[in-house]
């Protein structure tokens, strides 16, 4: 009897654990809510950080604020299917069918914005006069940028007595300090590119660089020669002679292990690991200057078949509100996109000396995507 | 007995249509995508595309498109990395299954089962849980350095390396092949190893001229597939391998998602569907020769 009540018992365990496989990560697979006909939709890829914060701090206080308005998450984690999704709506809208999300977040709004599926959030959205122009100019067409964070240089403090605080002076560390850098290749994570980004931006000029970073210019890459020259020659001088792994997490594990000493972190996720303790206390981090690493702006954007316009609007507007904005600051170590006199005054001492207003942005999208690109011809191997 | 072609054609009707419309329309779609054809089916993805090489009528071609990947010194580079991690894994990975087979068939000892049923185990593993596993222990912190540095010797780190990409694509191909390989050989009848034996023929003369001829279609279709599988492999490389060289598999994703270029993704997809339909023939050609052994054909 006893056999045979084990023998049920694994037979329903590995049923369920199949049931749990099948439900995988596509979009859709967490939604959430009823499904009411006047729920704001939106569709979130990124990392779970992102999903908490939505799921646990401004939904509930958006619904709070809005009786009758629910809004259901169709989280996709690290994107996995983001380019579909954005297939989807190119189809949606062609058809004119609903699309079956109302906003979009995150790097599904770099794409979605320049291929015309967004509304121009500008006459719709009153939130946006707060916000300064230029990062929502680098934030790209129908983006509605409402949290940002910067990249920043992490440490390890046992290692490392006197980090480098310039550019200059962290390329002579990386060469005086063979195998004990590294970033994480700019295909998969922010922070890496944000690093290639910094060390190309050495040899463009501020004009160039200010018309990059609002359009697409192909032409203009050819000022990045001279960076690509300078990120190929540190390859012998990077962990194991050039390995640059994959995703912001993967460069973390090897400054977590004591493998490397000195990577790019983004802030928030430097913030979230120290709290959560997967960054030990013993790792530090800085802006280095002239020029510091850039950060950016992560935008939300409406899409454009919706039938739930007018909430959609409330949400991003309620998203740009003074008190949202603090609990981004609070919950993950967002920076505030709005002026941080609106804002508390342990927040605005938190982020003081952080700038968030002067961000110094990240290229123009498709400049983005050929950076990805050059990068993977140019760098590794060379 | 009488051949009836038209009840034959029938009733693989279902299965034909099936693949035709959900593997071979979209692969059609896809070719056409790569030529130029950005209308129809294809409007969606070009939408969103960059650089895209387009044509204006249907009977028109543009080669744009392919001359582009062409002129990536990093596809032709990586290409090459693919064909040899391929040629590399298969062998290895037939030779193994062969030396289990042989094994098990010869000495047929407890030991012998035990090793084919370890042999298996891979295939019960997730391939991304033991692409993490096998990086684990070949990195610099690994299994594999640690013990070395124990008995005071210095060992290479391969994670991140090439060498990793293959050993991990023999360790997650080599349940397949050892199922068939092993099938194969056990197939064989004793009474033909005995006669041979006991006309004097030594154990590499058995093998050559008894087991090899009767379970060569098995073997021809365990190498057929752990190429096909190599030569797409997305996960293991991603996971395991350098930032460059790569596998065209790890290429067709960045070109697709982080570099927004569907189009040359396509491309590259369409030189790993030829190289593997050259590895396809192959297996046809077994299939064939085992139906024609059996008088079907």
């Amino acid at each position: 009897m006893t056999r045979r009540r084990i023998l049920s018992t694994a037979a329903v365990l590995a049923v369920a654990g199949l049931l749990t496989a099948c439900a995988g990560n596509g979009p859709g697979a967490t939604a959430q809510g009823a499904g009411n006909g006047q729920n704001v939709r939106v569709y979130l890829a990124d990392d779970t950080n992102i999903q908490e914060l939505w799921q646990n701090t401004l939904i509930p206080a958006f619904t709070a604020a809005n009786p009758g308005i629910g809004v259901d998450v169709q989280f996709d984690l690290h994107g996995a299917n983001k380019t579909q999704t954005i297939a989807k709506l190119a189809a949606a809208e062609q058809q004119g069918k609903d699309p079956g999300i109302d906003l979009v977040e995150g790097g599904a709004t770099e794409d979605a914005g320049p291929a015309g599926l967004l509304l121009d959030p500008a006459g719709l959205v009153s939130g946006l006069a707060g916000i300064d122009p230029k990062i929502v100019a680098a934030a790209g067409p129908g983006s509605v940028p409402y949290r940002a964070s910067s990249v920043l240089l992490a440490y390890d403090s046992t290692k490392v007595q006197d980090p480098p605080r310039t550019l200059d002076d962290l390329l002579a560390w990386i060469k005086a300090h063979p195998g004990q850098f590294t970033y994480n290749s700019p295909k998969t994570g922010g922070s890496g590119q944000a690093f290639v980004t910094t060390v190309l931006d050495k040899f463009v000029p501020p004009d160039v660089r200010e018309q990059m970073t609002t359009g697409y210019h192909k032409e203009l890459e050819d000022n990045w020669q001279e960076g690509w020259r300078t990120l190929a020659a540190l390859n012998q001088y990077v962990f194991q002679h050039g390995v640059y792994p994959n995703g912001n997490n993967g460069t973390l594990d090897l400054l977590a292990s004591g493998q490397v000493s000195i990577i790019p972190v983004w802030s928030d996720q430097f913030l979230s690991g120290q709290q959560h303790g997967t960054i030990p206390p013993t790792v530090k981090a800085l802006q280095i200057s002239d020029p510091p690493l850039t950060g950016g702006a992560t935008a939300v954007g409406i899409v454009k078949g919706t039938d739930r316009q007018d909430n959609t609007v409330k949400l991003v507007d309620f998203l740009l509100e003074p008190a949202q904005q603090q609990a981004i600051a609070q919950k993950i170590g967002g920076y505030p996109v709005i002026s941080l006199d609106k804002l508390s005054a342990d927040v605005q001492t938190a982020f003081g000396d952080a700038h968030p207003d002067q961000l110094r942005p990240t290229y123009f999208t498709d400049h983005k995507n050929d950076l990805n690109n050059l990068w993977d011809q140019l760098v590794p191997g060379h | 007995m009488r051949r009836r072609p038209i009840a034959g054609l029938l009733m693989a009707a279902p299965p034909v249509l099936v693949v035709a419309v959900f593997v071979g329309f979209p692969i059609g779609t896809a070719i056409a995508y790569s030529l130029g054809h950005v209308g129809g089916l294809n409007t969606t993805i070009a939408r969103i595309a960059r650089d895209q090489h387009t044509v204006d009528a249907w009977w028109q071609q543009t080669l744009g498109a392919y001359a582009d990947v062409l002129a990536d010194g990093r596809v032709l580079r990586d290409l090459l990395t693919t064909v040899a991690v391929t040629l590399v894994t298969t062998v290895v990975v037939v030779g193994l299954a062969w030396a289990i087979a042989l094994y098990l068939r010869l000495s047929g000892s407890r030991a012998a089962q035990v090793l084919a049923a370890i042999a298996v185990i891979p295939m019960f593993i997730p391939v991304v849980i033991a692409s993490w596993a096998i990086l684990t222990f070949y990195a610099g912190d690994g299994f594999v350095r640690s013990l070395a540095a124990i008995l005071g010797g210095d060992a290479p780190t391969l994670g991140y390396t090439v060498v990793c990409i293959t050993i991990a694509m023999i360790w997650t191909q080599l349940p397949f092949a050892t199922l068939m390989v092993t099938s194969g050989v056990q197939a064989v009848p004793t009474a033909l190893i005995e006669a041979a034996a006991d006309a004097g023929a030594s154990f590499p003369r058995i093998v050559r001229s008894v087991l090899l001829p009767l379970a060569v279609v098995p073997t021809v279709i365990a190498a057929t597939f752990t190429a096909i599988a190599t030569l797409g492999a997305f996960t293991v490389p991603y996971f395991t391998g350098p930032n460059a060289p790569t596998m065209l598999g790890v290429d067709m994703a960045a070109y697709f998602q982080s570099y927004n270029l569907p189009q040359q993704a396509v491309v590259i997809a369409v030189v790993v569907f030829v190289i593997a339909a050259g590895i396809g023939a192959l297996y046809v050609w077994a299939n064939l020769r085992a139906a024609r052994a059996a008088g079907r054909a």
